[in-house]
């Protein structure tokens, strides 16, 4: 024991010497993060359908949607958000990007909020409201889809196929 | 005796004892049990060498209008579990098998608070988990509370259930799902007499939370892997397992080489902080600066392998989000060479100065023959003589493939357990090395499945602190019941024993040396000397005061 109470310290010393400072001099200095680091999510405006697919697969509901008039809005709050990447993996419009950002305090919870903003088409039937215009968009030019279809609502359109599925075998609708 | 001749042996006492056999799987076997007869048949399989993994309460009214009551057995030799299912009408009693099997105590308990069943014998019980204000015919795992349920708050009610010679003070409350705690130690003089201990004080109702239409089988992994703050990955882990097996799901064996691989890093890291706070607690501080200094790169390959250094979020039921390529498999093992190497050279330090070595031998023991009856688990078991490891009992993802020892001490102190631990990380960096050489070209995840309702499945992780086992009854879309218990529920019990009759100075030491969850835990300790009455606040970091004393 008295060997190794003097002994422990002096081999101790000489790893430390070898080693020397490691103390990272942050924020200066080379960034900390490997290539594979999973920071907060950036979604491009331009290019999100407002479809809400990421929203159902966000576990901690970070991405949420509501409607605000006529408006579709797809909220942002990073508060919540726990950087998994769900989101991106799912969004149909590649819209979603993970960044590296990881510094993002900041000084009221607003702040942690983004907000994107759809504007809503109107059934071309009954005028409601019904889906943001970007979906139509974006899916009319994936989708052999005709325009006339795809401006109306699902309800409306549950409606015309039942007439033209009655019309069809004449029963008296 | 091959595992047929085991189901066979066990179909025919199920026959004896009047139950009929539901299910049998690869790695499990169903069977009901008449409610009358459980005892002698948990007593005959506790005989058999089977341990107690945990016990888990159903609320079943809405399929065949019982509560039912899971008994879960893992027989280690064999590599089967057997899960026993007695059930009973609302308001019927239920018989408790805690009398044969003393490690049944807890999870039955836990099945009385959580869901009102009548357990004979444990009427006059203090709660366990439920806090001493909650409202007494609410029953927060019935399907019929909802999952957002508060409680009006009642303080009159405070304290009542509590035995009258001990106080309530305010705290410590500690963000974890099983591991906060709260001791009170009898103290005379220095030397510990007697512990009281309650915990749950923050349990989260993340089991009720997965059952909610906010969580789906997609995103209950993320919501797993926060039950720990250390060894999350365990528990995301062991839920697609579970998942995986019920709806018996192929995973392809790349996904499975880097779960594999990824929880032995977690493994590394872990025991790695544990060492280095252990260190801590024994005033050895050069040597918790060192060890994380070591542990530091780990965290970082961490992040390279799976996009964050801790709570990695890359387990999905099915297989996993992140491919391990040649670069990063090549910074992996350099990585690995160079940690192993430091580790090397710090450890023949570490277990030569006296402060470790001195102050962990001898104390906190825990005999054999204690650790058997509570069904312990993980380095608490290997450090009493016990052989139990999940990855060889009842081998998982790709460990079959990896040959590696597992250490195992008989002295059952503090030291015992501290160098499974140190002998743990060596193995650990060898298995990954194995598996990273190993990894076998293909997909990481399969392209869809189909998860039937009401099918039910066990399964088994080797977290860093022992056996995480979970449970799951399928249901639309996610779970029916999902039943977690982490590996520190099977060893606080534990801690009275070891606790008993030793030095306060040591106490401190003995309560980590379980390595309950310390991300989360500051962990305080009520020192109370039993002949003045004389009470004060301690926390754990605080060992060190006493030891000079
Ligand atoms: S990264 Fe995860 S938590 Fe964050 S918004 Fe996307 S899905 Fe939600
Ligand atoms: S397009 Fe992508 S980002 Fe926009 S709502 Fe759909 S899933 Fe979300």
């Amino acid at each position: 024991m008295q060997i190794s109470r003097i002994a422990s310290p002096l081999k101790l010393l000489t790893i430390a010497l070898k080693v020397g400072r490691v103390t990272k001099k942050y924020p200066f200095g080379p960034p900390l993060l490997t290539e594979s680091f999973r920071g907060a999510i950036s979604i491009d405006p331009a290019k999100c359908w407002g479809c809400g697919a990421c929203t159902l697969v966000c576990p901690p509901n970070a991405l949420t949607m509501r409607l605000e008039g006529e408006k579709i809005v797809l909220e942002y709050f990073k508060g919540r958000c726990i950087f998994c990447g769900m989101c991106a993996d799912t969004c149909p419009a590649n819209a979603i990007i993970v960044t590296k950002e990881f510094e993002l305090a900041a000084t009221s919870v607003e702040d942690l909020k983004e907000d994107v903003i759809h504007k809503m088409s109107k059934c071309a039937i009954c005028g409601k409201p019904f889906v943001a215009t970007a979906e139509i968009r974006d899916v009319m030019k994936m989708q052999p889809i005709t325009e006339e279809y795809a401006n109306i609502c699902p309800e409306c359109r549950k409606k015309r196929a039942v007439k033209a599925f009655g019309m069809r075998f004449g029963a008296s609708t | 005796m091959s595992m047929k001749d085991v189901v066979k042996e066990i179909e025919g006492k199920v026959v004896e004892f009047g139950g009929v056999v539901e299910t049998i799987t690869d790695t499990a076997v169903f069977v009901e049990i008449p409610k009358e007869r459980v005892k002698e048949f948990a007593k005959w399989l506790y005989n058999a060498g089977a341990f107690l993994k945990t016990c888990a309460g159903v609320d079943e009214r809405s399929i065949n209008s019982r509560f039912a009551v899971y008994h879960i057995f893992g027989l280690d030799e064999k590599g089967i579990d057997v899960v026993l299912r007695i059930s009973s009408l609302e308001g019927e009693a239920l018989p408790s098998i805690a009398s044969e099997v003393p490690a049944a105590e807890w999870c039955e308990l836990e099945a009385r608070d959580m869901l009102g069943l009548h357990i004979l014998g444990h009427e006059s019980k203090p709660r366990l988990v439920l806090p001493q204000d909650w409202p007494n015919a609410v029953y927060p795992l019935r399907k019929d509370v909802p999952y957002d349920y508060r409680p009006p708050s009642s303080v009159e009610n405070f304290g009542k259930e509590l035995p009258s010679e001990v106080g309530l003070p305010v705290g410590p409350y500690h963000p974890i799902l099983h591991e906060p705690e709260y001791f009170e130690l009898y103290v005379e003089g220095e030397r510990v007499v007697d512990v009281f201990y309650r915990g749950f004080h923050v349990h989260r109702g993340i089991e009720k939370l997965a059952e909610s239409p906010r969580f789906t089988y997609k995103t209950i992994p993320f919501l797993a892997e926060r039950i720990c703050g250390i060894c999350g990955f365990v528990h995301s882990s062991c839920y697609v397992l579970t998942v995986e097996r019920a709806a018996k799901i192929e995973v392809p064996e790349r996904a499975q080489f880097i779960r594999s691989i990824v929880l032995e890093i977690e493994r590394i890291h872990s025991h790695l902080l544990w060492l280095g706070v252990a260190a801590h607690i024994l005033g050895y501080d050069a040597g918790f600066m060192h060890i994380w200094r070591i542990r530091e790169p780990i965290m970082v390959l961490a992040e390279l392998l799976t996009g964050s250094r801790k709570t990695y979020g890359i387990n999905i039921v099915g297989g996993v989000r992140r491919d391990i390529d040649e670069s990063k498999k090549k910074k992996a093992l350099d990585v690995l060479r160079n940690v192993r190497e430091e580790f090397k050279r710090f450890v023949e330090v570490f277990t030569s100065v006296p402060e470790i070595v001195k102050r962990a031998t001898g104390t906190g023991v825990l005999p054999k023959d204690d650790a058997r009856a509570l069904s312990v688990v993980g380095p608490t078991a290997r450090g009493s003589g016990l052989r139990r490891d999940v990855r060889k009992d009842y081998p998982y993802f790709a460990y079959r493939l990896a040959s590696f020892k597992v250490p195992v001490y008989s002295e059952g102190d503090n030291l015992a357990r501290l160098l499974v631990r140190v002998d743990e990380v060596f193995e650990s960096i060898s298995i990954v090395e194995q598996l990273l050489d190993a990894l076998p070209r293909g997909s990481i995840a399969v392209e869809s499945y189909e998860i039937p309702s009401f099918r039910k499945a066990v399964g088994a992780v080797e977290a860093p602190r022992g056996e995480d086992v979970h449970f799951i009854i399928t249901g639309h879309g996610r779970p029916y019941r999902w039943r977690v218990r982490a590996p520190t529920y099977q060893n606080i019990p534990a801690l009275k024993i070891m606790l008993r009759n030793t030095p306060l100075a040591d106490a401190f030491l003995t309560i980590a040396s379980i390595d309950p969850c310390f991300s989360c835990t500051d962990r305080a300790v009520v020192i109370r000397d039993v002949r003045s009455g004389f009470r004060r606040f301690a926390s754990l970091f605080e060992g060190r005061r006493y030891a000079n004393k």
